[in-house]
C-alpha cells in the first residue's frame, strides 16, 4: 500500500455528530412547513428565517466562545453574566454618566476581558476548577453588577434605559431594509472562529490541549498561554453579545439574557463539542444553535404554547445527549478503550 | 479441617498480552505464602482476579471445597477473599470506625447506632493492641495506621483469605514491624494470607511459603526455610534468551559525549550522575519506583530541579518546560503512552506533527500538504499499519501507537539528538518488541544518543550498550552489557541499602 490518504471530506462530515442533526434540521422544516396551516400560519418563508437567524445571532456569539473554551476541555459559566454586566455597564454609561457611546462600549468589552482574565488566573495559577472558578466568578459579577444598577438614591434598578441612537443601530441595522446587520456579523464570527479553529496553528493545539492535556504538555504545547487566550475569548464574545442584547432592547437588565446562560453550551454539545473537550467544532455549535431555534420558532407558528416547547426542548435535548452517549460507547466497546 | 485456597488453570489475556497462562498453586490456613517476580510477571493481575476486579479467562478458583466466581469485588468480598492493594481504599474524610464497617453500618430504627459501632471498633483495635481512636478521620492517621485500618477492615468481614500487595512499600522500619506482628497474629488465627512483594528480605522474615511467576507463569513453589536469595533470583530470571537479541544489528561506533547529568537532585531523585555517548543506548534498569522515569522527566525540563547540572554536548542547559528541551533536540516517549504520549481521540497525523506544529506552517493556515508528507514518511519508515493518515490512533494496537510516538520524534521536520524511551515495549507483543529493538539500533546508527527504560531485565541488557540501574531514587551500579546478568542487574536493583 502506497497511497495514504486521508478520510474524505463527505465521509467525514457525514460521520460527523452534527450531520444526524442537519438531518433533524430538515424534518424538522418539513414538519412545520405542514403543521402551520393548522394555526392558519406560514412556516416557509424568507421572513421566518431571517427571524430565526436573527433570534440566533446573540447566542450566537456566546456559543462561538463558550465552544471554542469547550473544545480545549475548558468551561465558562460566567459567560452569559458577563454579558448582562455589558449591557448594564453600557446602560449606566451613557444613561447615567452621560459618557459617549463608544467610551461605553470600550469600558463595557474591557471589563469583560477583565473577568476573563480573572477565570484563567484562578485556573491556570490557582489550580481550580474551570467549572467552580467560573461559577464562583459569575456570581461575583452578578454581585458587582448589581452595585453598579444602584442609583443615587441608593435603589438598585432592574433595568436602565438609555437613548442613544448610535448605539441603537448596532443590534438593529438592516441591510436593504430587511437583512440584519448582526446576523452577518454572526456569520462571519462564526467562520473566522471555525478556520481558527480548523486550520490554524492555535486551532490544532487547542484540539490537542483539550484530547490530552499531559500529552500536549510534554510534546512542548503551551497549554497555558492557549487557555488565558480561550477564557479572555469566551469572556469576550460574553461581551459582544450582550453589546447586541443592550443595544437591541435600548436597554440594560439585570436579568439580561439569564435563559441563554446554557444555550450557547447546549448547541456546543450538540454539534459534537463534547465536555471532555478535543473533539466537534465551530460548524457543528451552528447547526446545534440552528437546531434550536428553529424548534422554537416553528413551535411559536403553529401556536403550540411555550410552557410545551420548552418540555420538548428539554426533552430534544436529552435525547440528542443520550444518542451522543450510545454511540461514545458503542465506539469505546469496539475499541476496547 | 484444614483451609485451604486453590487456583487452578487460572490465564487472562489482555490485547496484545498473555498475562497470566495456566496458573495454579495451593495456599494453606495459618501459613503466609508470597508471590514473587519480576514487573510484568502477573503478580498484580492475580490479585486482582482474587479481588473480584478482573475476570480470568480461565480457571477455578476454589475455597475450601467450594468454587468461586465473582461477577464484582463484592462477590470476592462475601466470599470471604479481602485484597489490601498498595493505594489504599478507604474514605479518608469519615471516621476510623466508619472504615472499618463501611457496608456493614449498625443500624437502630433505621438510624446509625454509634454506641454500637464505636463499642465493636474500640473492641478490634484492642485486639490488634493499636493506639488508634475509632472517632478520627482517617486522613489524620499515619500510612502505617491507615494501613492497619484496612486490615482491621479485611479482619472485621471475617475474610479468610487476606491478600496483601507490595505493603510496606511506604512504610518505615519500626512501622514495617508493627505490620509484620499483624500478619503473624492473622496467621495463628488460621487465616490463608498472600504476600506479594519485591523486597527478598521482608520474604524470608515474614513468608512460610513463595510461589515464583514468571511471564505470567507458574514457575515454582517452595517452602521459605528451603531456599535462599540467589535461588530466588534465578527463579525470578531463569529463562533462555530467545534469537531476537541474538539478530539484533548494533551499533558499535560511538561517538562525542551527548549528555552529562551531575548530581541532578530532585523531589524524587537523589544526587544521579551520568553521560551518554552519540550512537550509544544507554539502558536504565530498576523496580518500579526506583526514580528512573523521574529522572527523565527532570531532564527534559518536565519537572523542577532542586540542584546538578545537565550538559548537552559539553553546554550546561536549562530546561523550564518540556519545549526548552524539545527545541534543544532531545525526545521523550513517556512511559504511559496513552495517559501522556498521545493524544488518543486525534488522528495519527495530528499526533506526529504535535510538537512541530510551527514547522507545518503556511500562513495564516497549517500546511497540510507538508503535514501530510511528514505523515507518510513516518507510517513507511515505521511500517505503521493504518489505511488513511487520519486514523484515530485509538484505534491502532499497542505497538502501532509507539510506531507513532517514534515517528514523531524522529521525523524530517526535527532534528533530534537524544530520544529517551521509557518502558517502549510495555504491552506490546513479542514480535512488535522485537522491530522496537532493532529501530532502536538503528536510530543509534544515525547517531542519536538512545536512553532505553525498561523493567524487564532480559530487554534491557540485551539492547542497551551499557546499562544503569536504580532503586530508591539513586544510581546503585553500572554494568556494561558483555558482563551484564540478570542476576547481576536484579541485585543492584533489589541491593539493600
Amino acid at each position: 500500500m502506497d497511497n495514504f490518504t486521508r478520510i474524505s471530506t463527505f465521509k467525514k462530515a457525514i460521520r460527523s455528530k452534527a450531520f444526524p442533526l442537519l438531518i433533524l434540521f430538515v424534518i424538522m422544516i418539513v414538519l412545520f412547513t405542514a403543521l402551520a396551516p393548522l394555526n392558519d400560519a406560514n412556516f416557509l418563508t424568507t421572513r421566518t428565517f431571517i427571524s430565526i437567524l436573527r433570534d440566533l445571532s446573540v447566542p450566537g456569539f456566546l456559543a462561538i466562545g463558550a465552544g471554542c473554551l469547550m473544545v480545549s476541555g475548558g468551561i465558562d459559566l460566567s459567560q452569559a453574566t458577563v454579558a448582562a454586566m455589558t449591557g448594564v455597564t453600557i446602560a449606566v454609561s451613557v444613561g447615567w454618566w452621560n459618557l459617549p457611546w463608544y467610551a461605553a462600549v470600550i469600558i463595557a468589552l474591557l471589563i469583560a476581558l477583565c473577568i476573563g482574565l480573572v477565570n484563567a488566573i484562578l485556573v491556570n495559577e490557582l489550580n481550580m476548577m474551570p467549572f467552580i472558578a467560573t461559577m464562583a466568578m459569575s456570581t461575583v459579577t452578578r454581585a458587582v453588577m448589581m452595585l453598579i444598577a444602584t442609583d443615587q438614591t441608593g435603589q438598585m434598578q432592574g433595568s436602565i434605559n438609555y437613548n442613544n441612537p448610535t448605539l441603537t443601530l448596532i443590534g438593529n441595522y438592516e441591510i436593504g431594509g430587511f437583512l440584519p446587520a448582526t446576523i452577518i456579523a454572526m456569520i462571519i464570527a462564526f467562520i473566522f472562529y471555525g478556520l481558527l479553529l480548523s486550520k490554524t496553528k492555535f486551532g490544532r493545539s487547542v484540539y490537542l490541549i483539550g484530547g490530552n492535556p499531559m500529552a500536549a504538555r510534554l510534546a512542548g504545547i503551551n497549554s497555558k498561554k492557549t487557555s488565558y487566550i480561550l477564557f479572555m475569548n469566551c469572556s469576550l464574545m460574553g461581551g459582544l453579545a450582550g453589546l447586541i442584547y443592550t443595544s437591541r432592547v435600548k436597554q440594560g437588565s439585570l436579568s439580561a439574557m439569564a435563559t441563554d446562560q446554557f444555550t450557547g453550551l447546549t448547541a456546543a454539545i450538540l454539534g459534537g463539542i463534547s465536555f471532555g473537550g478535543g473533539s466537534g467544532g465551530m460548524g457543528g455549535a451552528f447547526i446545534g444553535l440552528l437546531v434550536i431555534k428553529t424548534f422554537n420558532k416553528g413551535m411559536t407558528i403553529i401556536g403550540a404554547s411555550s410552557y410545551v416547547t420548552n418540555v420538548l426542548s428539554g426533552a430534544l435535548l436529552l435525547a440528542a445527549l443520550s444518542f451522543d452517549y450510545y454511540s461514545q460507547r458503542r465506539q469505546r466497546k469496539r475499541i476496547g478503550a | 479441617m484444614e483451609q485451604y485456597l486453590e487456583l487452578s488453570g487460572i490465564s487472562k489475556a489482555f490485547p496484545g498480552v498473555q498475562a497470566l497462562k495456566d496458573v495454579g498453586f495451593r495456599a494453606t490456613g495459618g501459613k503466609v505464602l508470597a508471590l514473587l517476580g519480576e514487573n510484568g510477571a502477573g503478580k498484580s493481575t492475580l490479585l486482582k482476579i482474587l479481588s473480584g476486579d478482573i475476570k480470568p479467562d480461565e480457571g477455578k478458583i476454589v475455597l475450601n471445597g467450594r468454587e468461586l466466581s465473582f461477577r464484582s469485588p463484592h462477590d470476592a468480598l462475601k466470599s470471604g477473599i479481602s485484597v489490601i492493594y498498595q493505594e489504599r481504599q478507604l474514605m479518608s474524610a469519615m471516621s476510623v470506625m466508619e472504615n472499618i464497617f463501611a457496608g456493614d453500618i449498625p443500624v437502630k430504627n433505621g438510624i446509625v447506632d454509634y454506641k454500637t459501632l464505636k463499642r465493636e471498633t474500640k473492641k478490634i483495635i484492642d485486639q490488634f493492641g493499636l493506639p488508634i481512636d475509632p472517632e478520627t478521620p482517617v486522613m489524620f492517621l499515619s500510612i502505617a495506621h491507615q494501613q492497619m485500618v484496612e486490615i482491621m477492615k479485611a479482619y472485621r468481614r471475617d475474610s479468610l483469605v487476606i491478600a496483601f500487595d507490595e505493603p510496606t512499600a511506604p512504610l518505615t522500619d519500626t512501622e514495617i514491624e508493627i505490620l509484620f506482628n499483624l500478619i503473624r497474629r492473622l496467621k495463628e488465627q488460621g487465616k490463608i494470607i498472600l504476600y506479594v512483594s519485591h523486597r527478598l528480605k521482608e520474604i524470608f522474615e515474614v513468608t512460610d511459603e513463595i510461589v515464583v511467576l514468571k511471564d505470567g507463569r507458574f514457575v515454582t513453589h517452595v517452602n521459605t526455610a528451603e531456599t535462599n536469595e540467589q535461588d530466588l533470583i534465578k527463579y525470578m530470571v531463569g529463562r533462555d534468551i530467545g534469537d531476537t537479541y541474538a539478530n539484533l544489528s548494533r551499533n558499535d561506533k560511538h561517538g562525542d559525549v551527548l549528555l552529562e547529568v551531575n548530581n541532578l537532585t530532585t523531589y524524587a531523585v537523589h544526587d544521579v550522575s551520568f553521560s551518554l555517548r552519540k550512537g550509544e543506548v544507554l539502558g536504565f534498569a530498576g523496580l518500579v519506583g526506583a526514580g528512573r522515569t523521574e529522572v527523565m522527566r527532570a531532564i527534559f525540563g518536565a519537572d523542577p530541579i532542586i540542584s546538578g547540572e545537565i550538559k548537552l554536548e559539553g553546554k550546561k542547559v536549562e530546561f523550564k518546560t518540556p519545549k526548552d528541551a524539545i527545541d534543544a533536540g532531545i525526545a521523550l516517549c513517556p512511559e504511559d503512552r496513552k495517559e501522556q504520549g498521545l493524544v488518543l481521540w486525534r488522528s495519527i497525523e495530528d499526533n506526529i506533527i504535535m510538537p512541530f506544529l510551527d514547522k507545518v506552517r503556511k500562513w495564516p493556515f497549517l500546511d497540510f500538504k507538508k503535514s501530510e508528507r511528514v505523515t507518510i514518511e513516518a507510517i513507511k519508515k515505521y511500517d505503521i499499519k493504518t489505511p488513511t493518515i487520519d486514523k484515530i490512533v485509538v484505534e491502532l494496537s499497542g505497538g502501532n501507537q509507539q510506531k507513532v510516538i517514534l515517528g514523531r520524534w524522529t521525523s524530517s521536520l526535527v532534528n533530534t539528538k537524544l530520544l529517551i524511551l521509557d518502558e517502549p515495549t510495555k504491552g506490546i507483543d513479542v514480535g512488535t518488541k522485537a522491530e522496537i529493538y532493532q529501530m532502536v539500533c538503528d536510530l543509534a546508527k544515525e547517531g542519536l544518543g538512545v536512553i532505553f527504560i525498561s523493567s524487564e531485565l532480559t530487554e534491557v541488557i540485551n539492547v542497551a550498550d551499557r546499562i544503569i540501574v536504580m532503586k530508591d531514587g539513586t544510581i546503585t551500579g553500572e554494568v556494561l552489557r558483555e558482563e551484564a546478568t540478570e542476576e547481576k542487574v536484579l541485585a543492584l536493583a533489589m541491593a539493600s541499602n
